[in-house]
């Protein structure tokens, strides 16, 4: 292939589409963090990391999506290792212990877990194929590489991210293809042990007890937001507030009384799609779900188009990841979803989020440029 | 290449493109819902957030004596106070208000203006403290028509016996907006503005809590949905002995003055009294104005920490000095005689001893007791002023002690190069004459006085002063020990210092001793008297009085076999060190040698 051909093959619509989003998210940041003295340093480093991730995303350009499916383990491997040094000598903020301190940049290895386990499965499911779909028998390998970092994660502990590398999993296994019956199987299987573990006091109890009291806390207030309103429940009510009283409009860019007053908690990070919602309104939130639907079902395009199975199954898995942070974290904003700590992607502050974010969709792009391509 | 095709993904997508369009689809019936259908309702809520973060103010830290007798308390009262947000129409409550409680509702208008431009939203502005019962009945049970008026509960700073030991507890008050910079204070925080209340603040202060309420529409609270608990400050026992304040205190009465007590061997402060004093209970409230004016503008300055703030000349006192320096450096031998006729003559100027007539011939022992100026002029000509006063400054007079209380002032100790220095003139012999016997350029606080006896007590050696045996965390009951400091060392020959000590003793027991008025059953006493003069003096036989009457000193340490208190006294305009002095310095040390001992109780 020529490099004039490669250039003209980017898919500029989905770059576009990825730029509005990163700065939409740029001004809420900014709204968010705002201080009496004036724009916050959080929001300078936001810059850095967005500037830095879009450079990244086009430098994945370069390598072929398929040399990155051959490194897929390795990548996975080292993803494992730093979940596991984050166990050792990792930083704790909030409760947990999530970071890892690079110099002056806390680094979040389970950011980086979640691009990881994507693309191992992805590269798993390219190599095994069965025709007619999976059956159990044949899931347990790629279960044990979902299981090692879950467990790693669930440490932390970060229900949140657990959460998501289980569903984003779950998703990529459907769309290899398994068979119906070992769907049927499965979710028997985990209906039963569900209502067996409520069901009986104490395993109920004990597995109640295993939670740390601030997780505890966030299953009790979304079945019952009232009876934690200082903890998760004060957050989901505070951001249903901040989402409802910006209406149709919106109070305009920093005129949000739920986020400059500091009513909304974790506003430039879990809650910041609130933050939007509340200052632009129904206009600006229904805008950045619309910009968020364009880019899942492009993707989804894509992988229509892919040219061969590790294409469209990448693809698909990070659209799928992609698609879960975007339902999770929205649908908790508006109160849909229990309160978990997960980030919306190209929005909320945080480097290591950012980053991988933009490496995700950079293989997205990678993989629609090379659709016509012949390597054979 | 069968396994590269990717037929059968493909023929998945559709559904996954419909449940992201369902989710999404989800999402935005929601937003809708919120911002559409309930905008209103959300925007209201929003207006006036009614869940509401309330302060809660912690307790001060309580300050013990070293027994563990409280000397600094908080007692609970109850404020009224307006959250002018929740007030529907500000008018009708301020006059509802004052004609319930029978206020002016000038005062009241006049508290929500000054507090207007440093409150926070939703901040409550106290219009009335520590209200009485039939007040808060009043309000509570008016609630309904008088909307956003609210009983605050809080700990009220008490300091249960008055004026006793004020320049050392300090007291409390309302944080200006330099210090609140500075001191990273809450505005509606009081915090130490004297004494112990500022130096230890960061211990006493505490942290915050917060209770998250919710109010209805008038701010009434309608439900309580959590607390963050404060924590309370750390509780501090002192170094000071109650007991032993309060006979100093009462011994020296009406008198301006100061008594300082320590413990020769680890530097406690045991007593520390500055007269006249003041009522550190009019601050905690905001103090009045014309109480403020009073405070400030009397003339005997009752603000002012003499112990520590107010330099005298040392007079008698600094003989001591004159001897350490004398004997440790062989300048002067202990039988060293010398014939005082009442005075010298040092060129045409004449220099007189207290004594007229004259103490006829004696020696360093006798010269000591009695306090002869004609033995001392002699001997601080020989030892030279600038050897003395290297001595003064190692036993640290002229610096600080660095005891922890606010501003405390240095005193002087002047040597022949400063005087060419800053007055143009050599040293002459005069000046070593009126310096030696503590006369002059020579300035010397209480406490520096006091660390200098103890030093004679302690073999020499002593320590920086200190105010705090233990910090408390209330909550945990954690206790921390603060350990003596050593600073510094004034003589190294024991055999000198015993010969000073023998005569110190002479001063209180020996015929002619001019200590006479420190003699007690308890326990031997060593001292040292001093009388310093206000103005200079021609005829010693005029009687002075008031403003012109003499400063006087007394030192002094006990028991003399095993110290456990140095105790330095003066008495402004107070005449002989030992008539005024003396028995001052005997009452505090009988009374802290009843206790002397005894444990802490917690």
């Amino acid at each position: 292939m020529s490099d004039q051909k490669w250039f003209t093959n980017i898919p500029w619509g989905i770059v576009g589409i990825v730029a509005v989003i990163a700065l939409i998210g740029l001004t809420a940041v900014y709204s968010a963090t705002y201080t009496a003295k004036g724009p916050s340093t959080l929001f300078s480093k936001q810059l850095i990391w967005v500037a830095v991730g879009l450079m990244m995303m086009l430098l994945v350009l370069i390598t072929d999506y398929h040399t990155v499916s051959r490194y897929a383990y390795v990548l996975y491997a080292v993803s494992i290792v730093l979940l596991l040094l984050v166990m050792v000598m990792g930083k704790t903020g909030m409760g947990a212990q999530r970071w890892l301190a690079l110099g002056p940049i806390a680094f979040q290895p389970s950011e980086l877990m979640k691009l990881a386990l994507t693309l191992v499965l992805v590269r798993y499911f390219s190599d095994n194929h069965r025709e007619g779909g999976f059956m159990l028998s044949d899931l347990v390998v790629p279960a044990a590489m979902v299981l090692a970092p879950l467990a790693l994660v669930l440490k932390q502990p970060d229900l949140g991210t657990a959460l998501m590398l289980l569903l984003t999993s779950s998703l990529i296994i459907l769309l290899a293809g398994v068979r119906m019956r070992s769907v049927l199987i499965v979710l028997i299987i985990g209906a039963t042990l569900l209502s067996l573990m409520f069901l009986i006091p104490p395993v109920k109890k004990k597995i109640w007890g295993s939670l740390k009291p601030y997780q505890q806390n966030r299953i009790r207030a979304f079945l019952d937001p009232s009876s934690d309103p200082l903890g998760s429940g004060y957050h989901a009510n505070q951001s249903k507030i901040a989402v409802g009283s910006g209406q149709i409009t919106g109070k305009g860019f920093r005129r949000g009384t739920q986020s400059q007053m500091a009513f909304l908690p974790e506003r430039h990070t879990d809650f910041i799609f609130a933050v939007i919602a509340e200052e632009h309104g129904l206009i600006g939130a229904g805008f950045m779900i619309f910009l968020y639907l364009s880019l899942l079902l492009i993707g989804v395009d894509t992988a229509k188009n892919a040219k061969d199975r590790v294409g469209a199954l990448m693809a698909g898995g990070i659209v799928a990841m992609l698609s879960m942070y975007v339902f999770i974290n929205i649908g908790m904003a508006v109160g849909v979803v229990p309160v978990v700590g997960v980030p919306l992607p190209l929005v909320s502050y945080g480097g290591t989020s950012i980053i991988t974010t933009f490496l995700a969709i950079g293989l997205l792009l990678n993989i629609q440029m090379r659709r016509f391509m012949l390597f054979y | 290449m069968e396994q590269e095709n990717p037929v059968d993904i493909q023929r998945r997508l559709p559904f996954f493109a419909a449940f992201i369009v369902v989710f999404m689809l989800v999402l935005f019936t929601r937003l809708w819902f919120l911002q559409v259908v309930k905008g209103d309702y959300y925007y209201d809520l929003a207006e006036n957030n009614r869940i509401r973060p309330v302060k809660i103010r912690p307790p001060r830290g309580i300050i013990y004596d070293r027994y563990g007798r409280p000397i600094v308390e908080n007692v609970l009262t109850f404020d009224i106070s307006i959250v002018p947000e929740d007030t529907r129409d500000m008018d009708a409550t301020i006059n509802k208000t004052a004609s319930l409680l029978k206020m002016s509702a000038g005062s009241i208008r006049s508290a929500l203006d000054d507090a207007a431009d440093t409150r926070t939203k939703y901040e409550p502005v106290k219009i009335r403290e520590e209200a009485p019962w039939e007040a808060v009945a009043i309000v509570e049970s008016h609630q309904d028509e008088l909307p956003g008026v609210i009983v605050e509960p809080e700990h009220r700073r008490h300091y249960p016996f008055g004026g006793l030991g004020s320049h050392q507890l300090g007291y409390i008050g309302k944080v200006s907006p330099t210090q609140r910079k500075k001191e990273q204070a809450e505005l509606s925080l009081l915090i130490g503005q004297g004494g112990i209340e500022k130096t230890y603040d960061k211990f006493l202060r505490g942290a915050s809590g917060r209770r998250m309420i919710q109010v209805n529409a008038s701010g009434t609270k309608v439900k309580d949905l959590g607390i963050e608990d404060p924590k309370p400050g750390m509780d501090l026992y002192l170094t000071i002995d109650l007991d032993a304040q309060r006979a100093a205190e009462e011994a020296l009465g009406d008198r301006a003055g100061a008594v300082v007590a320590m413990d020769p061997n680890t530097g406690e402060v045991l007593t520390l009294v500055s007269h006249p004093n003041f009522d550190p209970n009019l601050f905690p409230r905001g103090i009045a104005p014309k109480d403020w004016v009073k405070l400030t503008n009397d003339p005997s300055h009752p603000l002012y920490n003499r112990a520590i703030q107010s330099v005298y000349p040392p007079g008698s006192i600094f003989k001591v000095i004159v001897s350490l320096a004398g004997l440790d450096s062989g300048a002067i031998k202990l039988d060293d005689k010398v014939t005082c006729s009442g005075f010298i003559k040092s060129g045409k100027h004449t220099f007189r001893c207290w004594k007229k007539e004259g103490h006829g011939t004696l020696s360093f022992h006798r010269g000591l007791v009695e306090s002869c100026d004609v033995y001392f002029y002699t001997m601080g000509e020989r030892i030279g002023f600038d050897r003395i006063a290297r001595y003064a400054q190692n036993s640290g007079l002229g610096m600080i002690t660095g005891i922890k209380l606010p501003d405390e002032k240095p005193g002087f100790i002047p040597t022949s190069a400063w005087k060419k220095d800053r007055l143009g003139e050599p040293w002459y012999p005069g000046d070593t004459y009126i310096n030696s016997i503590g006369q002059g350029f020579i300035q010397v606080s209480p406490i520096q006085a006091c660390q200098l006896i103890g030093a004679v007590a302690n073999g020499g050696l002593f320590y920086r002063p200190n105010l705090v045996l233990q910090t408390r965390n209330r909550e945990t009951g954690r206790v921390r020990e603060i350990s003596p400091e050593r600073k510094g060392r004034v003589v190294l020959d024991s055999a000198a210092l015993d010969e000073v000590r023998k005569a110190l003793i002479g001063v209180v027991s020996e015929p002619g001793g001019t200590g006479h008025g420190a003699l007690t059953p308890i326990a031997t006493v060593a001292g040292k008297t001093g009388t310093a003069q206000v103005i200079a003096q021609k005829d010693p036989q005029k009687k002075l009085f008031g403003k012109m009457q003499d400063h006087a000193w007394f030192i002094a340490y006990a028991p003399v076999e095993n110290p456990r208190i140095a105790v330095a006294v003066l008495v402004e305009h107070g005449g002989h060190g030992g008539g005024a002095a003396a028995p001052i310095a005997r009452r505090v040390i009988e009374e802290y040698m009843k206790n002397v001992g005894s444990k802490m109780v917690h």
